[in-house]
């Protein structure tokens, strides 16, 4: 192959196609489109974080200007995590609308992560959002695909493509040569929405990580750059093989209709459909069945706690449960705490497990889907999948943990048991003393560890298809 | 003549595959609405069982302690289910089915959440409403973008244009066999539909009925407005896919995210820490402060006496309700917003068949957001008839015997969304008609 020719070739497409309509039709949409969607992500991004971030900083305040009181009082109290936005999700809105935003967390209880935009938007939401990465994902896709349904086809169709095998260019050169501009167009509106993005990653100013942000971004490139080429390949490859330039233009549109649209909401629809879940209600009976089971604290006569208080008073060779040299509320709150999270989570958990049974079917569906891998990598390395609102949560219940169990050990310790002389508050130094709910966002090995099947399956389509560039590009007809 | 058009019809492939698609994906819709239903309904059971349950174990625990045991009972209202929600499942999967309250403080539990896979939410419920806005018109284009230009493409149009003397209405009629296949396909889902779904035939779903006819006649028209500039097949297909794309995907979402920007509701958290505060920081004040606003809410209370030095439970539902009442400004700021942003979205919709399809159909089924506004209304009144009810008896220290149980099942909240014909059906209707007319315009011209 000589590269002088494949570069000519690729010239001539470029330059063709900016002397097309669609080109310049498809180049001011997007500028429109890009305009948009930068400035409502980034809008959205500053304003909520904003307001997040106070009301975090409010929560906290007022957890420290409580006056001295009971700790159990303050367990009540509790506290609230708020989700913050990472600073990706400028650019790929991924699942941000759907989940929650702000938790409250308190003793003996897990709420629900409450106020997620889609409880408080309009049916409109369905229709999707715009967002920078659904433009690369969902526009551009079919954009390319106009621009390079008729290359070759039409070339045969003109006659053309024989002049040029006639004259000692080689197929392979051929299709290589219209690859390569295809690709290069394809990246004309990768490059600007990538820079942009530069900027508010570098200058996004709720970001304390941006190393890590740099890095996801750095990502986020790569996929995409990968992901264009392999578009342009199939683009490239349907035209070639394809008998005319209109059945080329049909059999793409087809193409990005089932990819993009029918597919992964069929197959989310299957999952859903093979997999069902129990509703809160349904699991909340299932977690206080189990509890009443294991030992349910609020039961005067219940079994467990009654050996518990048993063995305590045995450890500490008293008789009644006021002689013991803690707090025995406090402790037995504490014992109570630990099982019923322990139960709760486990329900939990095998929920989390019929959803990721439920989103499987489409994640492995990447291996015939391109479009479902660059969904997933792009919305894990923004910081807006299922698994970074878990973390989030998961951090939030950890909290909340600590938050009642700190609560516990100081009444164990300071609060006299009933019938026994001493202060039935303790200062308000303690409140001062427990840490803010800090969300650290989730590592990026962890987020390479999530969505191994995603770039794997990326990487396996572009080996398939820079295979077939290579190979089938031998079988061109000429006529 | 329509015999022979119908029978070439008959013969293409287009026919065939979009037959099979729109009847294969549309019988999956009709059934995931009927999973949707049937989950609803163990839900129901679920939630019936569980309030039984825990009113029986509870009354056990602490039956001489009326205010304690309502300190832990949960009452639940659930909206009935209407089967025709299945046809159009909206905002309802996002929003509860059903809330289980206590008696203490409304705002904190006003807004809980069911459990639901967001990635589901995300990918949205490819229920029948979904096939009809998004994939009937896409078969629409498929059998219609080249009814002119391929007989001009293959050279058939000359000895056609010969031998017929009004050439658009050749050309209408073979559209007419197409438009007529894709009705008669509709309305046998929408049909079936009501049959496996158990829909009653009610003003509702005729009203439903007529917005998809309308709907699918608004992209007929403009299937027939493009045919009829006689341009090139490859452009037809590229020009209608990209309006498909722009009227149901781009516009929709650009304006959804104009309207979450523009009426961003922050109140929602904020109405959240205020209820908290609203109700603990009493802990620490004066018994009055409460009982005084208290009793201002409430005077028909002013009898009870509060004890200074000790625990009581009238001050401590007194305490709640403060909290209530801290949050009840913002609270109602947030339930504003929305009201506008549903304005909003309904305003643009008028404009955009799409849109104003998807948003009437969650209105009919009553599964849109002001539907589940009105829910959480009833659920407010809901919740302050059961404290007025139950006040009295834990203010005078009665013990579980005082109250009638069995009056208190699960609670069921009539969704009542009443419609208007005319905001139904004159926008598509509007936007058909002037694409209509330059389509006929054009035709004319041929």
């Amino acid at each position: 192959m000589r590269k002088n020719v494949i570069f000519l070739l690729a010239h001539q497409l470029c330059k063709d196609v900016f002397r097309s309509k669609v080109m310049v039709v498809a180049l001011g949409l997007m500028i429109l489109l890009v305009c948009f969607s930068g400035y409502s992500g980034w809008e959205n991004y500053h304003d909520q974080n904003y307001a997040r971030d106070a009301i975090q900083d409010e929560v906290q305040e007022s957890w420290e200007n409580n006056p001295d009181k009971h700790p159990h009082r303050m367990a009540h109290y509790g506290s609230f995590a708020l989700r913050i936005k990472h600073i990706l999700s400028v650019f790929d809105l991924g699942m941000e609308n759907f989940v929650g935003n702000a938790v409250f967390l308190e003793a003996h209880k897990q709420n629900t992560v409450n106020f997620s935009e889609a409880s408080m938007s309009t049916g409109l939401l369905r229709f999707g959002e715009v967002s920078l990465a659904m433009l690369l994902k969902v526009i551009v896709p079919l954009l390319i695909f106009y621009l390079g349904f008729a290359t070759i086809a039409e070339e045969r169709e003109n006659g053309t493509l024989k002049l040029l095998i006639g004259q000692g260019i080689t197929r392979k050169e051929i299709v290589c040569g219209k690859w390569l501009g295809l690709y290069n167009l394809s990246l004309i509106f990768l490059i600007p929405i990538f820079l942009i993005l530069l900027c508010f990653v570098l200058f996004g100013t709720h970001d304390t990580s941006s190393g890590t942000s740099l890095m996801r971004y750095g990502v986020l490139l790569l996929s995409y750059v990968l992901f264009f080429g392999i578009l342009s390949a199939i683009t490239i490859l349907v035209s070639a093989f394809s008998a005319t330039a209109k059945s080329a233009l049909v059999k793409l549109l087809g193409v990005w209709l089932l990819f993009v649209i029918i597919v992964p909401k069929s197959l989310q629809a299957i999952g859903y459909y093979l997999y069902p879940t129990p509703s809160k209600i349904e699991m909340e009976t299932a977690v206080e069945h189990d509890l009443s089971l294991q030992g349910d604290s609020h039961n005067p006569d219940d079994a467990h706690f009654k050996a518990i208080k048993d063995s305590v008073l045995l450890a500490n060779n008293v008789s009644s449960t006021n002689d013991l040299p803690f707090n025995y509320g406090g402790f037995i709150m504490a014992k109570g705490e630990t099982l019923s999270t322990k139960i709760y989570l486990e329900h939990q958990d095998r929920l989390y497990k019929v959803y990721a049974k439920q989103n499987n079917l489409e994640r492995y569906s990447a291996f015939i889907n391109p479009y479902t891998a660059i969904k997933n990598i792009s919305m894990a390395f923004s910081g807006t999948d299922f698994q970074s609102f878990l973390h989030f949560k998961d951090m939030a219940e950890t909290y909340r943990y600590n938050l009642a169990q700190e609560m516990n050990q100081l009444q164990m310790e300071f609060i006299p048991n009933s019938g026994k002389a001493g202060p039935n508050t303790i200062s308000s130094d303690f409140w001062k003393e427990f840490p803010p709910f800090q969300y650290q966002f989730m590592s990026i090995r962890k987020v390479f560890q999530n969505e191994l099947i995603s770039i794997l399956a990326l990487l396996f389509w572009g080996f398939i298809l820079f295979y077939g560039l290579f190979k089938l590009s031998n079988n061109l007809k000429a006529i | 003549m329509y015999r022979l058009l119908f029978k070439s019809f008959f013969r293409t492939k287009i026919f065939l595959v979009g037959l099979i698609l729109l009847m294969t994906v549309g019988v999956i819709g009709i059934l995931i609405g009927k999973q949707y239903l049937v989950k609803q309904e163990k839900t129901i059971s679920a939630a019936q069982e569980f309030q039984e349950e825990s009113i029986k174990r509870n009354i056990n625990y602490h039956k001489d302690d009326l205010g304690l045991l309502l300190y832990y009972l949960r009452f639940t209202l659930i909206k009935k289910p209407a089967n025709i929600s299945a046809i159009s499942i909206g905002q309802s999967d996002v929003n509860p089915l059903m809330q289980a309250v206590t008696i203490r403080g409304l705002e904190g539990q006003k807004y809980d959440t069911d459990f639901e896979n967001p990635s589901l939410l995300m990918s949205g419920n490819l229920d029948l409403s979904f096939v009809i806005i998004y994939l009937f018109p896409l078969v629409l284009i498929a059998m219609t973008f080249n009814l002119y230009s391929e007989e001009k493409e293959l050279g058939t149009w000359r000895i056609l244009a010969s031998q017929t003397a009004k050439r658009a209405n050749f050309l209408l009629k073979k559209l007419v066999v197409r438009i007529l296949f894709v009705f008669t396909v509709l309305i046998v889902l929408l049909f079936m539909a009501s049959a496996i779904l158990d829909i009653p035939m009610n003003q509702n779903f005729w009203a439903l009925f007529l917005q998809s006819l309308l709907y699918i006649t608004f992209w007929s028209v403009l299937c027939l407005w493009m045919i009829s500039l006689q341009k090139k097949s490859s452009f037809n297909a590229l020009a209608l896919i990209s309006i498909w794309v722009v009227l149901t995907i781009l516009i929709p979402a650009m304006v959804n995210s104009y309207v979450i920007n523009k009426y961003q509701v922050p109140e929602a958290l904020h109405a959240m820490v205020e209820q908290r505060d609203g109700y603990h920081e009493k802990w620490d004040l004066e018994k009055d402060v409460t009982m005084t606003g208290f009793y201002e809410a409430y005077p028909q209370y002013k009898n009870y006496q509060v004890p200074q030095d000790k625990f009581s439970w009238i001050w401590y539902y007194g305490m709640q309700h403060m909290g209530d009442l801290a949050a009840k400004e913002t609270s109602a700021q947030m339930t504003e917003k929305i009201m506008l942003r549903n304005n909003l979205s309904e305003k643009f919709a008028l404009f955009v068949p799409t849109m104003h399809a998807q948003l009437s159909f969650n209105t009919l089924a009553g599964t849109d957001m002001i539907s589940h506004i009105n829910f959480l209304k009833a659920l407010t009144e809901f919740h302050e008839n059961l404290r007025l009810g139950f006040y009295t008896k834990i203010f005078d220290n009665k013990t579980a015997d005082a109250v009638n149980w069995q009056e208190h099942e699960a609670k069921y909240y009539a969704i009542n969304r009443d419609f208007n014909w005319f905001y139904i059906i004159l926008p598509t209707l509007m936007v058909t008609l002037v694409i209509g007319v330059f389509g006929m315009w054009n035709l004319q011209k041929l």
